[in-house]
């Protein structure tokens, strides 16, 4: 039974699927999310694909300061996913609001809806700070942590 | 008993169950593999789909509340099974399969088409918009494949005689030139594959960009990871059964057979990589169109040709 145990949690450090999730970003953190998708970083070295259904995603990775239109369907999109799920909100606005933070459609930061795993501030976010991202909730998975906050 | 225990070792370990799942591992590693190196990548470490797999039987399944339970939770272990089944029937290296008689070329056939119809099942049963568009697509495309892959895969079997897998691969064996004449069926039979693989430009069934991942899209969890393992051993199977009809080649010593089974279904595979590499998806409704026009008749012309070759000439 332990060996299973061990040999499931191996797969999931391993494969970590991705869905990207846009909830009221200025498009820019979104750029740099497909940026890291492409042939110049290469994702799948690390066995992270992008996967279109919720239902086959392990990471939720999500851009934006939350806005009241889209509050709703994150936390729907959030409930589609199967356990084990993580999150990890990309850019400043993500992490608490950024520049939006206090106006009157916005709720604040992911956290402020969803529980959240990893915080990559930055505006826009690079590439390599995704890949350290994931570098990171990695980690924290090997060490079991997952769910835990861990700052990038 | 020692039968038993032969046929008992034959179906769940070599050339079964066992096997047909490692090397569906490998051969869906390989493919991913050259479609990076086709796209400059580096690609997938070798351990993935396993890894993939692992994780995906760790996962929780959620079991949408309008889907058909019973259905929904079948439909993976009837794909699988299908498949697994369909693989007892085409000989691997030498052949021999592990069963054959008179006529397994059609079941190989229906047991082909099986997958397909428990992915369409699976997309109906589960009630959502997107698996249901998923679903039709699966099987409009069935519409469109099947009858150029039904006639390419019969027209090498009129010149043998047979309608065993088995006796066509020893026949092409026997008679190694004769393969040359089947050329043209060969490429639509490839092409076909490559369709009910439901693989680009064919994948308009799962296409991302615009149905989500169509029929499997409320799938997750172990149920997914088996329908994953069974689209990559329908993928095993597809290969070995194209190997067994128009790669026959045989040196008639036991391990180098088996060496030169893993070089034929590793070369077939660049070709069907390549496909999905180099072309984008096709609207569904010019898929139909392309296997209508061009392929039924490459196929058909086929037939009439190896008829004229078996009639006439008496080859």
């Amino acid at each position: 039974m332990r060996m299973i145990k061990k040999a499931i949690t191996w797969g999931t450090v391993k494969s970590p699927w991705i869905i990207h999730f846009n909830a009221g970003a200025c498009n820019g953190c979104d750029i740099e999310v497909l940026d890291a998708l492409t042939p110049r970083y290469d994702l799948e070295r690390v066995g992270i694909l992008k996967q279109g259904s919720p239902r086959h995603a392990d990471v939720l990775i999500c851009t934006g300061a939350v806005t009241l239109q889209t509050r709703d369907r994150l936390i729907q999109i959030y409930d589609q996913m199967s356990h084990p799920k993580f999150v990890i909100a990309i850019g400043t606005c993500a992490c608490t609001g950024g520049i939006f933070d206090d106006c009157y459609c916005v709720t604040g930061g992911i956290d402020s809806v969803i529980p959240v795993d990893v915080y990559i501030p930055g505006c826009a976010v690079r590439p390599e700070s995704i890949l350290r991202a994931v570098d990171t909730l990695i980690a924290g998975l090997q060490e079991k942590k997952g769910g835990e906050h861990h700052e990038a | 008993m020692l039968l038993f225990l032969e046929y008992i070792f034959k179906i769940f370990i070599f050339p079964g169950v066992l096997f047909l799942s490692v090397y569906s591992f490998v051969l869906e590693f390989t493919d991913r593999k050259l479609y990076a190196r086709m796209q400059s990548r580096v690609g997938p470490p070798w351990y993935q789909p396993l890894a993939d797999f692992l994780k995906l039987i760790g996962k929780n399944v959620i079991i949408p509340a309008d889907a058909n339970r019973f259905f929904f939770s079948i439909m993976p272990f009837v794909s699988l099974a299908a498949v697994t089944a369909g693989f007892m029937y085409v000989p691997l290296f030498g052949t021999s399969a592990v069963f054959s008689f008179r006529g397994d070329l059609i079941i190989v056939l229906y047991f082909l088409a099986i997958p397909p119809l428990a992915g369409f099942l699976a997309g109906w049963y589960s009630r959502g918009v997107y698996a249901t568009i998923g679903a039709t697509r699966i099987l409009t495309q069935m519409f469109a494949y099947e009858v150029p892959l039904f006639i390419s895969l019969l027209a090498p079997a009129l010149i043998a005689d047979t309608w065993s897998v088995s006796e066509i691969t020893a026949f092409y064996a026997a008679h190694p030139l004769y393969t040359l004449i089947n050329l043209p069926c060969a490429l639509t039979a490839l092409i076909a594959f490559q369709c009910k693989l439901e693989r680009a430009p064919f994948d308009s069934p799962e296409a991302e960009t615009e149905v989500v991942s169509g029929a499997l899209v409320e799938y997750s969890g172990r149920l997914l990871a088996f329908f994953n393992m069974a689209h990559s051993c329908e993928l095993v199977l597809v290969v070995s059964l194209f190997a067994a009809i128009y790669l026959p080649f045989m040196t008639g010593i036991i391990w180098l057979d088996f060496l030169l089974y893993f070089v034929k279904t590793l070369f077939i595979l660049v070709f069907l990589t390549l496909m999905r590499a180099s072309m984008a998806r096709v609207v569904i409704n010019r898929v139909i169109t392309f296997f209508w026009t061009f392929l039924s008749p490459v196929a058909l012309g086929q037939i009439i040709l190896n008829l004229l070759l078996r009639g006439v000439l008496h080859i």
